[in-house]
């Protein structure tokens, strides 16, 4: 195998290629390991100013231009340029100023037809990876020559707002193309960490210094190992505990990170096969559910229960709702009923039908403590809206919040305060981490 | 006064926002359980793909097989390589050794361990012209030939590269989603979920997949309630019905000059490429579907369709011709496409009208013929080579000099080769484009989940009918619970 070693293609972890030629084509899959690649693409990808879009717009147009008029040869040529892109118009008007400017420079001069003596068709482009600009110059009658150059095309924005008497904060905390399955934000000497869960390890990232744009920066990365195959569907949690820094619960997997709270590049988890029940609320020694290992709901069987409650029907998701003297369950079964446990009694109620995912939320609103329920659950657009139940009854206290995805998981975080939205975006299929708070309207 | 009665307007409208989330039904997560009903419209005789299959029959077989075995890697949305059953892959500088680490602990269906000695002994009968072996758990594929093949792992990731043992029967054993549990060739295949799954399990329980139905017996069945996913023909973006879904174009109808054609003379070939108004075909024939080609790939491969853009132009056909005298031809096409004739009839109408004759026939010799050929791959350059392997550019005859087996060898590194190659393979007409076209699916009301990819081969994770659920299956108890 002597003659692997200067190898030039590798694949491991983050895959994409990130080579390109001087034109902005691949080549052929150039990758870098996964310890560089990967912190790279999210500066890139999740960061990219829309500055420097446009200062990269303007950069190729010069360059489209150069290639036009090395072709053409000085002239006078009428100049057409046709967007077919996903480009917009701004975007579109600086590509042109900056083409006709350095064509212009380059000794091409634009006229109309009637008095050029060729034409140069530009059109703007693109194919699912990237903007491809053709130019067509035709010198004479018959001569036809084609100038091309592709560059990279950037993601779009998530906007999300919403006014309403109650209105629920979403914040993106971070987005990568690998599964997310849970993420939590804890505070540390040396600054805050983000702990983001995924399918194949735990990472933990640190809040960059003041020039890196608050970027979160990858500190250290932790394999998950698993005894059996994940089920579709994979769902996953993250609790921040206080002798060591988590716990990692996921379907017929628990890990436990190594060491005490305080963070060291020598961090380390470690993995085991369990069956054993995850935790449904923050606290230790709260009630527990046990997670079917194959498939992607709990069985319905609690340990400890709620009161004197260890069975229920088998439920995507469970939480608490704090009651004077006792604690009601509002529970999101697996059939699409919802239930009211108080430990005495669980109550279906009839004429509400939520998502499968519910967190509550503490607020300085209301009564106090909202429940955020997922939608829809359809894959193009999911939404999140606030509900306060008096007795046993729901009633919506807030407009929705609507992300450009389905929203793959929503845990309660230790605070309280806030819950963890796991969001896939539609266009890109890329994860995304909101934090979810409530706040007063007015 | 009037801040009274924005109020009220706000307090109604926010109220009937809540009232209509109320009452609207809310899904769920995936369920699991229950059967899904598939028709198709091929008839095959055994579980492969085989290297002539008609286009249509191209995609059943890959999105059959493809849920009963996997591939070393596959492409994502933008042709990237990513790890299936291979995790990691290295090559020396020549692209012409690879080697490939496999993942841990996969198994077939019959119990096997799917091992680099197991992988490499499928791969190397599939491909005599590769030394595929294992070294020990590692997969190592030597290239015999002097030529390199940096589209190597896109190759990899064509259904044909499935990984799949048979047993006594012929019957496909693979690492797939699901088993073969009932095979009747050309009529129906049963297929049970893999528990045991590396992607895992998946939803449903069952997938009975009916094979021999037309589109419309598919239409038919699926308004009866006794399918859940059918194939259907696509249609213009904007008039598609909200359960059908359409992939990008991959598929391409081109008329292609036959080896022995009269049509020798190339300004015959390009008089004819002229002569044809493809926009009306595209919206009345194609109902809107697809788009007018000028290029052997579309535009969302490359960018660069607009450099080939060459519109109907009946009076520049006529100057080309040059009032020359020019044989009649005769042009054939697939009678099992329900759209070829009226296509190719409509092309030798454009064809008299500038002074060709064209013989619209499926009998006796013929010069010129409609074809549709699938472009299996995002990856430009191995979409390129099977699309001339298709098309027969591959025979020494061809006119343009170009073969597939050049094209996939060739050290397409940047855009410009692209182009320069794809220019090569459309010069000298013995290829005139006509259409890039979408295939299309559409599903039942209690299908959940249904993502269909945008290369339609119901294969990439998150869009295969492992990823399928059906929303009124009963809720799944396990054993499980009621013991713990």
């Amino acid at each position: 195998m002597n003659r692997l070693r200067s190898c030039t293609r590798y694949n491991h972890g983050n895959p994409h290629m990130l080579g390109r030629t001087r034109s902005g084509l691949r080549l052929g899959w150039l990758t870098l390991p996964s310890s560089l690649s990967l912190p790279l693409s999210l500066l890139v990808m999740v960061f990219l100013p829309s500055s420097l879009l446009g200062s990269n717009l303007a950069d190729s147009a010069r360059q489209l231009a150069h290639q036009i008029a090395a072709a053409s040869g000085p002239g006078t040529f009428a100049l057409d340029v046709s967007n077919r892109s996903s480009l917009d118009d701004k975007s579109v008007r600086e590509v042109r100023s900056a083409l006709e400017a350095q064509l212009q420079a380059d000794g091409v001069h634009n006229a109309k037809a009637e008095q050029a003596t060729g034409s140069v068709n530009v059109v703007l482009s693109e194919s699912l990876r990237e903007y491809v600009w053709t130019a067509a110059i035709v010198i004479g009658s018959d001569e036809t020559k084609v100038a091309l150059l592709s560059l990279p095309r950037a993601l779009a924005g998530t906007p999300l707002a919403v006014a309403s008497p109650i209105v629920i904060k979403t914040t993106l905390l971070f987005a990568q193309e690998k599964t997310i399955l849970d993420a939590a934000v804890v505070d540390m000497p040396g600054g805050a960490r983000l702990i983001v869960l995924g399918d194949e390890a735990v990472a933990v990232y640190r809040q960059g210094a003041a020039n890196s744009m608050g970027r979160w920066e990858l500190e250290t990365s932790l394999s998950v190992t698993r005894a059996r195959p994940f089920p579709r569907d994979l769902r996953g949690r993250l609790f921040l505990r206080r002798d060591h820094l988590f716990d990692v619960f996921l379907p017929g997997t628990f890990c436990r990170s190594g060491g005490a709270a305080a963070l060291s590049m020598s961090l380390s988890i470690t993995c085991s096969a369990s069956d054993d029940p995850w935790p449904l609320t923050v606290e230790e020694g709260g009630v527990r559910g046990f997670y079917a290992s194959s498939r992607n709901f709990f069985t319905g069987v609690l340990s400890p229960g709620i009161g004197k409650i260890t069975t229920i029907p088998s439920f995507y998701s469970a939480t608490t709702l704090p009651r004077s003297g006792y604690t009601l369950w509002a529970v999101a079964a697996v059939d699409g009923s919802l239930h009211m446990v108080d430990g005495f009694t669980d109550q279906v109620v009839r004429g509400t039908r939520w998502g499968s995912d519910l967190a509550s939320v503490r607020s300085n609103c209301g009564v106090g403590t909202q429940v955020l329920a997922t939608e829809s659950g359809e894959d193009e657009r999911d939404g999140l809206r606030a509900y306060e139940v008096a007795d046993r009854d729901p009633a919506a206290v807030s407009a929705a919040v609507e992300f450009d995805g389905q929203i793959t998981a929503l845990w309660p975080d230790g605070s309280g305060n806030f819950a963890m939205a796991i969001v896939r975006r539609r266009d890109t299929g890329w994860y995304e981490a909101h934090r979810i708070s409530i706040s007063c309207g007015n | 006064m009037k801040r009274i009665v924005y109020r009220f307007l706000a307090a109604i409208s926010f109220l009937a926002m809540i009232e209509t989330t109320v009452i609207a039904n809310a899904e769920t997560r995936p369920h699991y359980g229950g059967t899904l009903r598939v028709m198709m419209q091929s008839s095959p005789e055994g579980l492969q793909i085989p290297a002539a299959a008609t286009v249509s029959d191209y995609w059943d077989d890959a999105r059959t097989l493809s849920q009963i075995g996997d591939t070393l890697v596959k492409l994502d949305a933008l042709g990237h390589p990513q790890p299936l059953l291979a995790t990691t892959w290295l090559s020396d500088p020549t692209a012409r050794h690879w080697q490939f680490t496999l993942r841990r602990g996969v198994k077939f269906h019959d119990g096997s361990v799917a091992s680099a000695t197991a992988v490499a002994q499928i791969l190397g009968a599939k491909h005599p012209a590769w030394n595929v072996h294992a070294s020990p758990d590692t997969l190592l594929i030597d290239l015999l030939s002097e030529t390199a093949m940096p589209s190597l792992l896109a190759e990899l990731a064509l259904p044909r590269n499935l990984i799949l043992k048979q047993n006594d029967n012929g019957t496909p054993i693979g690492t797939g989603t699901f088993v073969v549990a009932e095979w009747q060739p050309g009529k129906r295949l049963k297929l049970v979920a893999n528990e045991e799954s590396w992607q895992g399990r998946p939803y449903v329980d069952v997938v009975e997949i009916e094979f021999g139905k037309s589109l419309r017996e598919q239409a038919i069945g699926l308004e009866l309630d006794k399918s859940d996913i059918i194939e259907s023909a696509a249609q213009a973006s904007g008039s598609q019905r909200r359960n059908v879904s359409a992939s990008l174009s991959v598929e391409l109808m081109a008329l292609v000059f036959v080896g022995n054609s009269k049509t020798q003379d190339p300004r015959l070939r390009q008089a004819l490429a002229l002569a044809i108004d493809r926009k009306p075909i595209q919206s009345v024939l194609l109902k809107g579907a697809g788009e007018p080609a000028a290029t052997i790939l579309p535009n969302w491969m490359t960018g660069y369709a607009a450099a080939f853009a060459e519109p109907s132009n009946p009076q520049r056909a006529r100057a080309v011709l040059a009032e020359s005298r020019q044989p009649a031809l005769n042009l054939s096409y697939d009678p099992r496409d329900p759209q070829a004739q009226l296509i190719a009839e409509r092309i030798a109408l454009n064809a008299r009208e500038v002074g060709i004759t064209v013989q619209v026939s499926l009998a006796g010799a013929e010069d010129i013929r409609l074809m549709r050929v699938a472009l299996p791959s995002p990856d430009p350059v191995t979409s390129l080579g099977e699309a001339a392997r298709q098309l027969g550019l591959s025979q020494p005859a061809s006119q343009s000099g170009f073969s597939a087996t050049r094209v996939n060898n060739l050290r397409v590194n940047t855009l410009e080769d692209l182009y320069q190659t794809e220019r090569g393979l459309l010069d000298g007409y013995g290829v005139i484009p006509l259409f890039h076209l979408p295939v299309a699916s559409a599903t039942g009301a209690r299908v959940r989940g249904w993502q269909p990819d945008l290369f339609g081969q119901w294969s990439e994770p998150g869009h295969s009918l492992a990823d399928v659920w059906l929303g009124d299956s009963q809720v799944e108890r396990l054993p499980g619970a009621a013991v713990r």
